[in-house]
């Protein structure tokens, strides 16, 4: 508890070089990140030492508020601590470009979002916890707003702003109803209400929506494509890689403490709309030209498949497999560190791409691999990660939700439980596929080929602070993808408190007994035959004669243009047209100059791919909104006497009723 | 238990990937030498293909001045995966152990892609891009099939290790979800394997192109490496078909001997298809897998 305190403490410090002169700017933003590193640390030591032990701390009541620490909260501190302090490191020199642009506030503001995000977690009770989770919006609100000379910054933020809050009044509907069928408002006494069941889906239906909504799952993510791009890029990381996850905690907090996680249709719920998320996140993904918009569309597709595995698990809970639920709910937590990582990363390689070249339309870029070569690898891992590929920590949570799945499909007895696993096998493919599609293309464009456009000239390596940032999370990604045995056996502590049931870790790798039979993914041997094998083969090319230079390449005997190459939209152009039927893409061709039929000719190509949800669920609701007050103003027109009619009206309307 | 498996594993898994490995050409020669008799031509010698890799692995490697670290170890990357792969499929030598399973195995492959489609477009040309862009296009509707072929599988035998599907002859034979799996994953394994009618391994039109088109630029041993390591993939998901899919109570060589054959007349009696008719194709062997499912 002492680390928890003196992280707490040292974010408190970090907010207040908020406050220091303008001309010691630079030391502020130096000292304030350094602050926010040093106590994601010390978070990142608490949790681990909650998990090694298992015990819960607290509840520790100030007053009205109060915090307590159990496992499950660890493992999304661990989270929290760890993205916290390397995207820290990164933002000491990310952040110095706002030099100018409030920068002591950037700073300032950036411990008080991790702050609010570790009191989320540690909250023993209500109030704290809406106390902190507003802190966390409003504080993620000023900070999408940084750069709020940009109107559609402004836009997005607001956007943010009043899709969050709906999710915090779905939530605090969620923690009254429970509360009153409470003896208080603590953890400990929510955790023995006397709910009845119409109540309780009441309430699960509200905490659902407003963590769904946190979460940016379908069909409540609106606002994450826009947030998340706006915001600076380390705080995008932040958002995505932590913030997301933060959802995730609350809505374990109830399915498995205030609700009864066996109910068969809350499982049926989540799951489908985890997959449905999962599905259409990526698909927009790799539609997108606008790097951060790909990555916050791809962070709905993580969540998805979060969801998708938390689902599967409360599904085996209603089924009366409880013990299998196990995988399920340690693939939620493993997936959710290793996107929180490969996240992080991908933002940071994002942020780094942005501050060379000053774009992030990757129809800009190319040939970056060259210029920027560690932070090329360094997102390379992270790409590799989120397509879920061997050696990386990405497929290890993948690898789990699929057994979960699975598990379902061979436990179900009902013939239609099969049905739907079916479906839900269709659409994880699909996502599965899309994604490594998805960051073929995102990489391929971005850093591989020649240059798209001249901005790629003046693009450099990155100073080592922020190389250092995303060099620790590549590691971490690579070292939990070859030996998964530390996460795999934290996470499992985490949703045991300490007593792990059914070892699924092992020192080659993971393995699924809960099946009947063995299902093991071994990365360790895999990567060990992996560099025998690549080894090898990589040694007989490097005899003298074996590399021939040469000027251009092949082009049918002419010479390519840089325009040549294939472009994003080009790339991704066989799916859209696969999925048109969901994507409704909508092309506007205009000639500029037709002189001839055939040659000649110049033309503007304009490419729209709609958010099918803004447009028929959000736009419709907005118009309705819009036109209802436009009606109901006919009403207001200002006069005194009009007012005295109504409320002689209604005086009259209240005597009636009372009569009858 | 795992820990004992291992070098009880590793030696029968290198054994059988050298084996895969020496037998991939002649696999391939034999299809050519299929189509061209079917064909009425004469056609290669079936150990052509030894003789072309042998001629690529001499000549040298010519490189354009856009390439990056990633066009080199793109080949050798897709190469590694194809022979761990070789490793992992059942019903040769391996044990009861492996250190993946169907989903491993699933993913290996895929990284393989990753890295291929990456060096497509380190060329910077419209052809690299052009194949890259349709192999990921194929392989997204390729990857539901997949899912569900392993789903057949794993619903009828409890687990998802390869080495546990292997097709037992008493219990499971020619009923309706092995007769319409069997279907379905030949489907899979033309498209996985850019056969027709998917996609064209003789043509080097750029409107036929895909697989083809991704190695458009690449010359000497690390051409070498790519062709080798798609006919070890072949000879991989023929194995695969044989031991998994195939309810015939013959030896191996003989199972892959007759997919062999198959394949070669497939291909002599069918054009390749539109791109976009692929969608439809493949939707095919997505519905005889889901009916394969709920029938079991």
């Amino acid at each position: 508890m002492d680390y928890l305190f003196g992280a707490l403490g040292l974010f408190v410090l970090g907010v207040l070089t908020m406050f220091l002169p303008k001309r010691l700017e630079l030391g502020a933003h130096y000292s304030g990140m350094l602050l926010a590193a040093g106590a994601s640390m010390l978070v990142l030591l608490f949790s681990l030492g909650i998990l090694v032990t298992g015990m819960t701390v607290g509840p520790l009541v100030f007053g009205r508020y109060s915090l307590m620490v159990d496992t499950w909260s660890a493992a999304f501190l661990l989270i929290t601590g760890l993205s916290g302090a390397a995207v820290s490191i990164y933002g000491i020199g990310y952040g110095k470009g706002y030099l100018g642009q409030r920068i002591r506030l950037l700073s300032g503001l950036w411990n008080l979002f991790i702050l609010s995000m570790v009191l989320v977690i540690v909250a023993g009770d209500a109030f704290t916890f809406i106390l902190s989770w507003e802190v966390m919006a409003l504080v993620s609100f000023l900070l999408v707003n940084h750069e709020s000379e940009k109107k559609e910054v402004v836009y997005a933020a607001y956007q943010y702003m009043v899709m969050t809050h709906l999710g915090t009044a779905a939530i605090l509907v969620a923690f009254y109803l429970l509360g009153s069928a409470s003896e208080d408002f603590s953890f400990a006494a929510m955790a023995a209400n006397t709910l009845d069941t119409p109540m309780r889906h009441i309430v699960f239906a509200s905490a659902f929506i407003g963590f769904a909504l946190k979460s940016g799952l379908m069909p409540l993510h609106v606002w994450l494509p826009n947030a998340h791009p706006a915001a600076p890029s380390h705080v995008s990381a932040l958002m995505s890689g932590v913030m997301l996850k933060v959802a995730v905690y609350g809505f374990g907090r109830f399915m498995f403490w205030f609700l009864d996680c066996s109910t068969f249709a809350y499982g049926l719920i989540v799951m489908c709309v985890g997959l449905v998320s999962a599905f259409l996140g990526v698909l927009y993904a790799s539609m997108e030209k606008d790097m951060k918009r790909i990555l916050a569309y791809s962070s709905v597709e993580n969540m998805g498949i979060i969801y998708t595995a938390f689902g599967c698990g409360m599904l085996l809970t209603a089924t009366g497999k409880g013990s299998m639920a196990f995988i399920a709910f340690t693939a939620v937590l493993v997936h959710s560190l290793s996107h929180s990582m490969m996240k992080c990363l991908l933002f940071m390689g994002a942020g780094s791409v942005l501050h060379a070249t000053g774009t992030k339309n990757i129809e800009q870029l190319g040939a970056l691999a060259s210029r920027m070569p560690l932070t090329a690898f360094f997102t390379l891992i992270g790409a590799m990660s989120l397509a879920s590929l061997p050696f990386t920590s990405g497929l290890v949570g993948e690898w789990m939700t699929l057994q979960s799945v699975i598990t379902l499909a061979w436990q179900a007895d009902a013939q239609e439980m099969r049905v739907f696993v079916i479906l839900a096998f269709i659409l994880m493919g699909l996502t599965g596929a899309l994604a490594l599609g998805c960051f073929v293309r995102l990489y391929g464009v971005t850093f591989l080929g020649r240059r798209r456009s001249s901005l790629v000239l003046k693009a450099h390596e990155m100073p080592a602070s922020m190389l250092i940032g995303m060099g620790l999370e590549a590691v971490l990604i690579l070292f939990f993808g070859i030996l998964p045995a530390p996460m795999v056996g934290f996470m499992q502590s985490a949703l045991t408190g300490g007593v792990i049931i059914m070892p699924m870790e092992n020192l080659f790798g993971v393995f699924w007994a809960g099946n009947g039979s063995f299902s093991i993914y071994s990365p360790l041997i895999l990567a060990i035959l992996a560099v025998f094998i690549g080894g090898i083969l990589w040694f007989t090319l490097s005899g003298k004669k074996c590399f021939v230079e040469q000027e251009e390449t092949w082009n049918c005997g002419t010479v390519p243009t840089r325009r040549e190459q294939y472009s994003a939209t080009g790339f991704s152009k066989p799916l859209r047209r696969a999925f048109d039927f969901i994507l409704n893409p909508q092309r506007k061709r205009v000639y500029l100059k037709k002189n001839h039929e055939y040659f000649g000719r110049q033309q503007e190509y304009h490419l729209h791919i709609p958010d099918q949800f803004s447009e028929f669920l959000y736009k419709p609701v907005e118009h309705f909104v819009v036109r209802s007050a436009d009606t109901m103003r006919a009403l207001q027109q200002g006069s005194v006497r009009l007012y005295i009619g109504y409320t002689m009206i209604a005086m009259i309307a209240v005597l009636i009723w009372g009569v009858m | 238990m795992l820990q004992n498996s291992v070098a009880g594993l590793l030696v029968p898994g290198i054994l059988q990937a050298l084996c895969l490995v020496l037998f991939a050409p002649l696999v391939a020669g034999i299809i050519n030498k299929t189509k061209a008799v079917l064909q009425k031509r004469q056609g290669a010698s079936i150990l052509q293909e030894y003789f072309d890799l042998y001629k690529w692995w001499k000549k040298p490697v010519i490189l354009t001045k856009y390439t990056g670290w990633i066009f080199v170890a793109a080949p050798v990357v897709y190469l590694t995966t194809s022979i761990i792969a070789a490793m992992m499929v059942p019903g040769l030598l391996t044990g009861s152990f492996s250190f993946g399973d169907a989903f491993v195995f699933v993913y290996v492959l895929a990284l393989g892609r990753f890295f291929m489609t990456l060096s497509s477009m380190d060329a910077a040309t419209a052809f690299g891009g052009m194949g890259g862009s349709r192999e990921i296009y194929i392989s997204v509707l390729v990857e539901p099939a997949v899912m569900l072929a392993v789903l057949v599988n794993a619903t009828r035998y409890g687990s998802t290790t390869l080495s546990q599907m292997v097709i037992q002859y008493d219990q499971f034979f020619f009923t309706v979800p092995a007769v319409l799996s069997c279907a379905a994953f030949f489907l899979i394994m033309l498209a996985e394997n850019s056969r027709l009618p998917v996609d064209n391994p003789d043509t080097h039109l750029e409107l036929t192109m895909i697989h083809e088109c991704m190695t458009l630029e690449y010359s000497g041993r690390l051409l070498a490496f790519i062709h080798l390591g798609s006919m070890i993939k072949l000879l991989v998901f023929l194995v695969m078909f044989g031991a998994l899919y195939l309810p015939l109570p013959i030896p191996m060589a003989l199972k892959v001997l007759a997919g062999t054959l198959i394949i070669g007349l497939v291909e002599t009696l069918n054009n390749k298809m539109r791109l976009f008719k692929v969608r439809v194709y493949l939707s095919a062997a997505v519905i005889l897998l889901a009916v394969a499912v709920i029938a079991q």
